[in-house]
C-alpha cells in the first residue's frame, strides 16, 4: 500500500450540470507507465488537471507517497515531485530552449550555474543539443513537444504526467517520442499518460484504465483492456459491438 | 549577446551622458539633460516589473509620490538627511506596493491596468485634498517646498549648480540598469519571463506566480520612490499633481514600450527619444495648441507599436549586432543526419 506512488481514492468533478469524472479511483506503481484512454469529454483531462492541481477535487484523496495533496497548489505539488506536459505547448517566449528548460531547473537551485549545468544535461538527454540555443519559438511543432517534456524534467519529478504528447506528430516522431518517454522512465520516473493514438499508448503502457462519461470501465494490461466490449462500445458505439460480437 | 549588445549600444551613450554638461555648460541644457535622464530613470524602474512581467501599470506615480512625500516631511519635520528619507521612502513605497499588488496581480491585462490607475487617482486626490493627516502638514494641492538650507550641502541634498543634480541622477539611472543586469540572470528574472510567456505553464513548473510578481513590484516601487524623492530634491519642491499624477505613470509606461520592454537600454532610448520631443512641441507649440504633445506621444506610440512592437531597440539590436539565427541554421543539417 504504501509503496504506491500515486493512489487516486474517489475523486470527482462536477461543472454546473455535468459531472465530468464520477468518483474514480486508481493507483500506480513506481516505475508504472500507466496509460489514461478514452473517447473525447470521457473526463480524461479533467482528471489529469485534478491530479495536477489545477482543477480542485469536489471529492476523495489524491495521495503521493502516501501523502494527501488535494488542495494543495501547483507550484506546490512540482516542488513535492510531480511534473506535467501540456497538450498544447507553449514555450517561453524570448528564451531559449536551454533557458526554457532552466525555469524547470531552478525549483531545486536558486544558483544559475548550478541550474544551467541541469538543463544542458536535460537538453542533451532530450537529443536537442543543436539547437540549445535556439529561440525556443522558433522550434517545429514535434521540438516544442520535446522541450514540455525537458522542462517537466528539469524539475526532477518522481511521477511525470503526460497530455496527448503525440498529437499531431508524424509516425516517425511518434517513436522517436516513445523511446525517449521509455528512457525516462529507466531513469526511474513514474508516468501517468493521456493519448488518443492508440498505437501509441498499447505499445507504451504496463497498463491502462479507461474511463467513459466520466467513469472507469477498464483497467489491466493493454491488450486484454482493448478488447473488452465495454471499451469498444465506448469508442464504436453499441452497434459495432453487436456486429462484431 | 545581449550583455555585449547593451555594451556597444549602451557604453558609447554614457561616455556621451558623462562629458555632455563640460561640453555644453549651459545650465538649461544641462537641467533639461537631468530630467531625460530622470525619466530614463523612472522608465527603467517601471520596467523592473512591467516589463518582464508583462502587465503595464499606469498607478506607478503613486509610489513616487508616496516616497517623494516621505523624505521631505522626514526633511522638514524631523530634520533627516533626504539620502535617508529617499531609502525610507522608497521602503515605504515598496510597503505600500505588496498589499495593492497582492490585490491587483490576480486581474490580467485592463483590469490590472485599471486597478492601478485607480489606486494612484485616490491616492492623488486624497492628498490634493488633505491639508493635514494624524499631525502632520499635507498641504492639498498646494504642495510642499523643501526649505533651503543655503548654499551647497550634500547632507541635505542641495547644492547651488545643476551639475551634482545631473551626476546624481546618471549615476542612479546605472544603477537600476545594473541591477536590472543582475536580475535578468537571476531566478526571478526567468521566472517573471515565464510567467510572461505562460502562466500556466510557469505555475506547473513550481513558480508561484503572485509572489514572484510581488518581489519585483517591491522592487519596482522602491526604485521608483528614489526617483520620486530625487524630482523632489531637483525642484525643491512636490506636489501631488507633478510627483504623483497620472502623466507621470503614463511618460513611464509609453518611453518604456516605445523603447523596448523587458531590455536594459529600452526605457533609457524611449525617454531620450520622447521627451526631447516632447518638449520641443511643448515649448513651440504649446502656447497655440494645448495638449498637442499628448497628441504627438500618442501617434508615436502608435507607430512604435505598429512598426517596432518590440521596442526601437529590436532593430538598433538587429544592426548592431549579427543575427544569432544563422548558428541555427548552419547547425539544422547536422541533426537531421544524426537522426
Amino acid at each position: 500500500m504504501s509503496t504506491r506512488i500515486l493512489e487516486v481514492d474517489g475523486i470527482s468533478k462536477r461543472f454546473g450540470g455535468l459531472q465530468a469524472v464520477s468518483p474514480l479511483s486508481f493507483h500506480m506503481e513506481p516505475g508504472e507507465i500507466l496509460g489514461l484512454l478514452g473517447p473525447n469529454g470521457a473526463g480524461k483531462t479533467t482528471a489529469f488537471n485534478m491530479i495536477a492541481g489545477a482543477l480542485r477535487t469536489d471529492t476523495g484523496a489524491i495521495r503521493f507517497n502516501g501523502r494527501d495533496i488535494v488542495g494543495q497548489k501547483p507550484w506546490d505539488i512540482c516542488r513535492l515531485g510531480i511534473a506535467r506536459t501540456f497538450q498544447l505547448s507553449k514555450p517561453f517566449g524570448g528564451l531559449s530552449v536551454v533557458e526554457n528548460v532552466m525555469v524547470g531547473a531552478f525549483v531545486r537551485t536558486a544558483a544559475e550555474t548550478e541550474a544551467r549545468a541541469e538543463a544542458e544535461k536535460v537538453v542533451d538527454f532530450l537529443g536537442l543539443s543543436a539547437k540549445a540555443c535556439t529561440d525556443a519559438e522558433d522550434l517545429t511543432a514535434f521540438d516544442r513537444r520535446k522541450l514540455e517534456l525537458g522542462r517537466a524534467l528539469a524539475t526532477g519529478p518522481r511521477l511525470l504526467l503526460m497530455d496527448e504528447v503525440v498529437a499531431g506528430a508524424t509516425p516517425t516522431e511518434a517513436q522517436e517520442m516513445v523511446a525517449l518517454v521509455r528512457k525516462v522512465r529507466d531513469l526511474g520516473v513514474s508516468i501517468l499518460i493521456v493519448e488518443h493514438v492508440m498505437k501509441v499508448i498499447m505499445g507504451l503502457s504496463d497498463r491502462v484504465i479507461v474511463l467513459d462519461y466520466g467513469k472507469l470501465i477498464a483497467d489491466g494490461p493493454p491488450q486484454q483492456v482493448v478488447n473488452q466490449p465495454d471499451v469498444l462500445k465506448a469508442y464504436f458505439g453499441e452497434r459495432y459491438v453487436q456486429v462484431h460480437a | 549577446m545581449r550583455a555585449s549588445f547593451t555594451l556597444i549600444l549602451g557604453l558609447p551613450l554614457f561616455v556621451a551622458a558623462l562629458i555632455l554638461p563640460f561640453v555644453v555648460a549651459d545650465s538649461y541644457v544641462v537641467h533639461s539633460a537631468a530630467m531625460v535622464l530622470y525619466f530614463a530613470y523612472m522608465a527603467s524602474s517601471w520596467n523592473f516589473v512591467c516589463g518582464y512581467v508583462g502587465q503595464v501599470s499606469l498607478g506607478h506615480a503613486a509610489f513616487s509620490g508616496i516616497a517623494g512625500y516621505a523624505s521631505v516631511l522626514l526633511f522638514t519635520g524631523l530634520g533627516l538627511s533626504p539620502w535617508i528619507g529617499m531609502i525610507l521612502g522608497g521602503v515605504l513605497a515598496a510597503a505600500i506596493s505588496v498589499p495593492v499588488g497582492y490585490a491587483t496581480f490576480r486581474l490580467k491585462g485592463p483590469y490590472f491596468t485599471l486597478t492601478s490607475i485607480a489606486f494612484a487617482e485616490i491616492m492623488r486626490i486624497w492628498l490634493e485634498n488633505t491639508d493635514e493627516f494624524l499631525g502632520i502638514p499635507l498641504k492639498g494641492a498646494q504642495g510642499l517646498t523643501v526649505p533651503p538650507v543655503g548654499g551647497t550641502s550634500l547632507l541635505a541634498f542641495q547644492f547651488d549648480g545643476k551639475l551634482p543634480y545631473y551626476f546624481i541622477i546618471l549615476a542612479m539611472l546605472v544603477g537600476v540598469m545594473a541591477a536590472t543586469h543582475v536580475m535578468e540572470r537571476s531566478r526571478l528574472g526567468f521566472y517573471l519571463k515565464a510567467i510572461r510567456g505562460n502562466r500556466d505553464g510557469a505555475e506547473a513548473l513550481g513558480i508561484d506566480p503572485t509572489r514572484y510578481c510581488l518581489t519585483a513590484l517591491a522592487l519596482s516601487a522602491f526604485l521608483t520612490g528614489l526617483g520620486g524623492a530625487y524630482y523632489a530634491q531637483l525642484f525643491r519642491y512636490i506636489n501631488p499633481e507633478r510627483n504623483m499624477g497620472i502623466d507621470l505613470s503614463i511618460d513611464m509606461a509609453v518611453m518604456t514600450i516605445v523603447g523596448g520592454q523587458g531590455t536594459i537600454l529600452g526605457p533609457t532610448l524611449g525617454a531620450l527619444v520622447l521627451h526631447p520631443v516632447g518638449e520641443m512641441v511643448r515649448a513651440t507649440l504649446g502656447g497655440h495648441v494645448l495638449g498637442l504633445h499628448l497628441i504627438i506621444y500618442g501617434v508615436v506610440l502608435m507607430l512604435a507599436v505598429l512598426y517596432f512592437p518590440k521596442g526601437i531597440i529590436a532593430p538598433l539590436q538587429r544592426w548592431l549586432t549579427p543575427a544569432p539565427k544563422t548558428t541555427v541554421t548552419v547547425v539544422t543539417p547536422k541533426e537531421v543526419e544524426g537522426r
